[in-house]
């Protein structure tokens, strides 16, 4: 038998013993100069040294506010109203503008997200209620661990909360879990439009999900490893980004990332016009809410994954004063910047093409992107060989 | 029988269009046109012709009921005012803004604005008597800047400029087909005398004749306005609107 009143005492021995391990903790801490003074007055506190202390160890920081769930939040409530604007320029439109017309309607999802949460969360009675609640909450798992294995550094300075070997593997299985959480989420909800749209999902996954595979494959034979902090290393510069080496596969992973998340070209699941919003229909109040953002969540962790495998994660020209000052805040910030690019590309083809059916969106992905990737592997030989 | 099939392009083609879709819209993200009017803050400038909101002046109005019969939406009722002249009100509910009534008004009692947000709390508020007809009705202008469409040789685009346009338009009444009443059976005249009580500009006048012990009616074509209510009026039916 365990002695566990023993494993409490020594859990709380632990506790009290916390400043033994500052030298541990300073090692970790991101060195920072411009919060560097605030910290160490927050420091000389008892209690909240601990805790900023905790926030600043270099895992933790990375996971919970920079690229991890607090840049999420925020992108989440950024991103739609920055689509909407961007979208609604090319339509000839002014886009959101009604609510704080001086920041240009900025706060326009906090006001909806607002409503949202003071909206009744109605539950139909066909609903299958634990799995219809509970999905929309549970698909934060597979969206914020595969930012666990993420690399927002660059070379010299890698921000990862976990390393390892095989990081690139178990962020794919941890990505194809996604849409098994959409499928649970139209199964439960037990509806005719529901059904057809999770049905549309199963199948665009089939579509997608070997091409997305390949393309990630085509740049591990690329660069030579699965890890992380590797595959930051091997883009030292711009002319060495992945998107430069291997463009095929970047535009393989740029289609199949538009696909998996559903985005208008290949809006086959949740297609508004005849299946009004798809898996999600029956959804209301805070759950709409949540089940709005879950294409935006996985939008943006695939372009996580984009800006560290194609565009050199954290890597970019040094700026006098500023570069240093930040330290590997600087980077992260550059990482974040870059994700935001490609999420403003995929979010803003919107206003460009109209959809596809699913017979043409499932002959794109099992034709020509399955092509593309194969091509795409080949020339990653290629280089590999000749380099 | 030609049938229609769906285009063919090659891989040259595609990429074309779809490079060229790409850089629109990037080009419209950067310097977008812009058609949309942010209406409370800036109006369109319509033009003075503009059907909107009627205006009436009680002072022009002879009592002639032309607006009242011409309404295709039988939107115009007339209602007795207190010095027994007949008197419209119009009825926004049923409007359709043809501004037939206005055209058709000899007096040129009635007025076209350019008013056209008008906001009623109920159905019976929609009901515009003739007295709230006479002014306009009371409009918040937020309007800096009005706004006009320019058709250059490639887009639709805006043209702002600062300042208010008026609402109120003045423009010339209707001038019509000038029209005149004519008796086209003069023997079947009874000599009601009901043309003359009913004229309001004096052109219908009766003449005694006292060796045949008949009256006969007469009617100065320079005095008669066309406005039709003898035509209406007479028991007979035999007048007639003529051009003059």
């Amino acid at each position: 038998m365990i002695d566990i009143s023993g494993l409490v005492n020594l859990m709380i021995a632990e506790q009290v013993n916390i400043p033994l391990l500052y030298p541990i903790i300073y090692n970790f801490v991101l060195k920072i100069p411009v919060i560097g003074n605030i910290v160490a007055f927050l420091l000389g506190i008892p209690i909240i040294r601990y805790l900023i202390a905790f926030i600043l160890w270099k895992p933790i920081f990375i996971l919970l506010i920079i690229p991890g769930f607090g840049t999420l939040g925020t992108m989440l409530l950024v991103l739609p109203w920055l689509e909407r604007k961007l979208v609604g320029r090319m339509q000839w439109r002014v886009g959101p503008r009604e609510i704080a017309p001086r920041t240009r309607g900025s706060i326009q999802l906090l006001a909806d997200s607002l409503r949202f949460l003071c909206q009744e969360v109605i539950i139909h009675k066909e609903a299958h209620k634990p799995y219809f609640l509970q999905f929309p909450f549970l698909y934060f798992l597979p969206v914020l661990l595969p930012l666990l294995f993420i690399n927002a550094g660059t070379i010299g300075r890698t921000l990862v909360p976990i390393e390892s070997e095989y990081a690139l593997q178990l962020m794919i299985a941890l990505i194809s879990l996604m849409p098994v959480f959409i499928l649970g989420v139209g199964w439960s909800s037990n509806n005719r439009f529901a059904f057809i749209g999770t049905v549309r999902e199963a199948f665009m996954y089939f579509a997608y999900e070997i091409p997305f595979i390949i393309a990630i494959l085509a740049m591990v034979i690329l660069y030579g490893t699965s890890n992380t902090v590797g595959v930051v290393s091997a883009q030292t510069s711009w002319w060495n980004w992945g998107i430069i080496l291997n463009p095929l596969a970047a535009l393989t992973f740029f289609v199949a990332a538009v696909m998996a998340t559903a985005r208008l070209p290949f809006e086959i699941p949740e297609a508004d016009q005849e299946l009004a919003f798809g898996p999600f229909i029956e959804y209301s109040g805070i759950a709409f809410g949540l089940a709005y953002v879950m294409a935006y969540e996985k939008m943006y962790v695939l372009s996580a994954i984009m800006t560290m495998l194609f565009l050199g994660a954290g890597s970019g020209p040094a700026i006098p004063y500023v570069t240093p000052l930040l330290g590997d805040l600087y980077y992260a910030i550059l990482f974040v910047i870059k994700t935001l690019i490609i999420l403003l590309v995929m979010v803003n083809l919107r206003g460009v093409y109209p959809r596809y059916r699913l017979d043409q969106g499932l002959r794109i992905g099992w034709g020509a992107m399955l092509t593309l990737g194969l091509i795409a592997v080949a020339w990653s030989i290629v280089l590999g060989v000749v380099l | 029988m030609k049938k229609v099939g769906t285009p063919e392009y090659n891989l040259q083609d595609k990429l074309k269009y779809h490079l060229s879709a790409l850089s629109t819209a990037a080009k419209q993200v950067a310097l977008p046109l812009n058609i949309t009017t942010h209406y409370p803050r800036e109006r369109r400038r319509w033009p003075d012709c503009f059907r909107g909101y009627i205006l009436f002046d009680p002072e022009r109005c002879i009592s002639c009921f032309q607006c009242s019969f011409i309404c295709p939406a039988n939107a115009i009722w007339m209602k007795e005012a207190p010095s027994n002249r007949y008197y419209p009100t119009l009825d926004y509910g049923k409007c359709i803004f043809c501004h037939f009534c206005v055209d058709s008004c000899p007096g040129g009692a009635l007025k076209p604005t350019k008013i056209h947000d008008v906001a009623y709390r109920t159905m019976e508020e929609m009901l515009t008597l003739t007295e709230e007809m006479v002014e306009p009705p009371e409009i918040i202008r937020e309007d800096k800047v009005f706004v006009d469409y320019v058709i250059d040789t490639e887009d639709l685009s805006l043209k702002r400029t600062k300042g208010r346009d008026n609402l109120i338009v003045e423009i010339a009444p209707s001038q019509g087909v000038p029209m005149v009443s004519q008796c086209v059976d003069r023997a079947s005249c009874i000599a009601c005398k009901v043309c003359e009580k009913v004229c309001e500009s004096g052109a219908v006048s009766s003449i005694k004749d006292e060796e045949r012990l008949i009256v006969k009616m007469a009617i100065d074509a320079e005095k008669c306005t066309g406005c039709g209510l003898c035509v209406k009026e007479c028991s007979m039916q035999i007048l007639r609107l003529v051009r003059k």
